[in-house]
């Protein structure tokens, strides 16, 4: 039976946008890292821009995406697990997107502060964020039945979500009273090939997501089969085995 | 030491920026990809909705 | 809704007292963590004496994953947590109770601790600095618990619990954690200049003081309206 099977996730319409994120990622790459002339006051180092804002963005757009389909489940009238499954896809790729963010956070602040963290913020809450969206992937990794778990996930992702103002708050107003605040990255300012070439990454970080999504949604619907009848078929398969 | 000065490189450090972002990226999809056919292969066509 | 939090709380508040895992394990456990803190930094008082608020909470906060871990614990080894479930008791009320239990046993907690930090560190604490010790060490338990008891209850029945509560509980309470401890270093006096001057006085404690109430609050609400949604009937 397994011969004829569709080995791939992809239709039509992500082949599409998959195509265009390619492009768009290179046009990012030659744009950003070629074309783009060096900043004024940055140098070189606007070209991180180009890589680390739209990623950024992703982040906090993922993780959002999750709290408001997890919103959507815990409402009885929208109660579905299709919401639990694009929460938890969403989740999946926010960490990824977070983790990357944080890295080249990092690396850009290294050329342009000297240092790699400063405890501002932005740099803070999204570390706690990280770390809390870890910790919703860990409970989504425990056996329980779809439901418990959809229930559970659903509240630790909101909670996690809604916690990011309190930390940002709460960072801030530590930061301000100790002593000045930290200095953001300096005024930049946008020119025509600047622009277009953040708005160029900014589109193609959205296709790579949303592409990213439809390929990990796709999957989640197979773990869930495979949850629930996977093992019934595994032992019809091994009785086929035996008969034969 | 060899690492350090690295990073201090403005060209190193940012080209090494954006391998590391599209490599993660990349790495990330082709688990993901190779799950998906891994899973594909043990399932029934009806299991899969977007066919 | 409260006679539930009360039966709930007396329930296991006297699970507690018979077991006394909590003042023979825990408490124990939270006064180690100030004598590990002193050996960590080499017993030095110009280090000490201005980590003292910080080591505090970090130390309770420790004590926290302990103790919510043992509460749920005894909630889940026969299955009690789907009998309250299905006792038809007000959720919100359970929640209530099992956090009230659980705020007792951290003031008693932290009462210790803090005799311990002002006896081992040599920390005393001024006399204007007594109220809002007070009020911060309430605001932040009540903050403290209310997390802890939901995250208590959605890691109940997994298998890696005492692993996972930590991961959980940690990053959401990190804003209280940096509001105490600011709080407490007014409250405490330990930002000492050169000169041996107190810098950070109480009067700047105060609206941390009123920024952890706030957040009390909230915590407390999310936790009703999410221990709610966590307990109804599938």
């Amino acid at each position: 039976m397994n011969e004829s099977n569709v080995l791939h996730t992809g239709t039509r319409g992500s082949r599409i946008i998959g195509i265009l994120a390619l492009i768009g990622l290179a046009w990012m790459v030659v744009f950003g890292l070629l074309i783009s002339p060096p900043d004024e006051v940055q140098g070189d180092n606007v070209r991180y821009l180009y890589l680390h804002v739209p990623a950024a963005f992703l982040t906090f757009t993922a993780f959002g995406i999750t709290a408001v389909s997890s919103i959507l489940y815990l409402w009885k009238r929208t109660r579905s697990l299709t919401w639990d499954r694009i929460a938890g896809c969403s989740a999946e790729i926010g960490v990824v997107l977070t983790a990357v963010t944080l890295a080249t956070g990092m690396l850009w602040g290294k050329l342009s502060w000297g240092v790699y963290w400063r405890w501002d913020a932005l740099l803070t809450s999204t570390a706690l964020l990280l770390v809390m969206f870890i910790g919703y992937l860990a409970l989504r990794g425990l056996e329980a039945s779809p439901e418990v778990r959809a229930r559970r996930c659903a509240i630790v992702g909101i909670i996690a979500f809604l916690d990011v103002p309190l930390i940002h708050f709460s960072v801030n107003w530590w930061r301000t009273l100790h002593q000045p605040a930290s200095i953001g990255p300096r005024k930049t300012t946008f020119d025509g090939p600047m622009l277009l070439s953040f708005f160029v990454s900014l589109v193609a970080f959205v296709l790579v997501y949303i592409w990213l999504m439809m390929h990990r949604n796709r999957l989640a619907m197979m773990e869930q089969a495979m949850d629930d009848h996977g093992l019934q078929m595994a032992i019809a398969e091994r009785h086929a085995e035996a008969i034969a | 030491m060899m690492l350090a000065s690295v990073i201090q490189h403005h060209v190193l450090n940012i080209v090494g920026g954006y391998v590391l972002v599209l490599g993660s990226l990349a790495l990330f999809t082709w688990r993901m990809l190779g799950r998906a056919r891994k899973l594909a292969s043990q399932l029934p066509d009806k299991d899969k909705p977007w066919i | 809704m409260l006679r539930t939090a009360r039966l709930i709380a007396a329930k296991d508040l006297r699970l507690e007292l018979n077991s006394r895992v909590t003042a023979f394990q825990v408490l124990p456990f939270a006064v180690l963590l100030v004598v590990l803190f002193a050996f960590a930094f080499d017993a030095d008082a110009k280090v000490l004496i201005p980590a003292a608020p910080g080591l505090f909470w970090i130390a309770v906060l420790l004590s926290l994953f302990l103790a919510v871990g043992r509460m749920f614990m005894t909630e889940t080894a026969d299955g009690a947590l789907d009998a309250l479930r299905l006792s038809s008791l007000d959720p919100a009320g359970i929640f209530l109770g099992k956090a009230v239990a659980l705020l007792l046993e951290l003031l008693l907690l932290e009462v210790v601790l803090l005799a311990g930090v002002l006896v081992l560190y040599d920390v005393s604490v001024p006399a204007s600095g007594v109220v809002l010790l007070v009020t911060t060490a309430f605001a932040t338990s009540v903050g403290l618990v209310a997390t802890g008891t939901l995250y208590g209850v959605l890691s109940a029945g997994t298998t890696v619990r005492e692993t996972l509560l930590p991961l959980l509980i940690g990053p959401v309470v990190a804003p209280l954690l940096i509001g105490a401890s600011r709080a407490f270093e007014a409250a405490l006096g330990t930002r000492r200049g050169l000169d041996g001057s107190v810098v950070v006085k109480v009067s700047e404690g105060w609206p941390w003081a009123g920024l952890l109430t706030v957040f009390a609050l909230v915590y407390v609400a999310a936790g009703l309206l999410a221990f709610g949604a966590l307990l109804e009937d599938a």
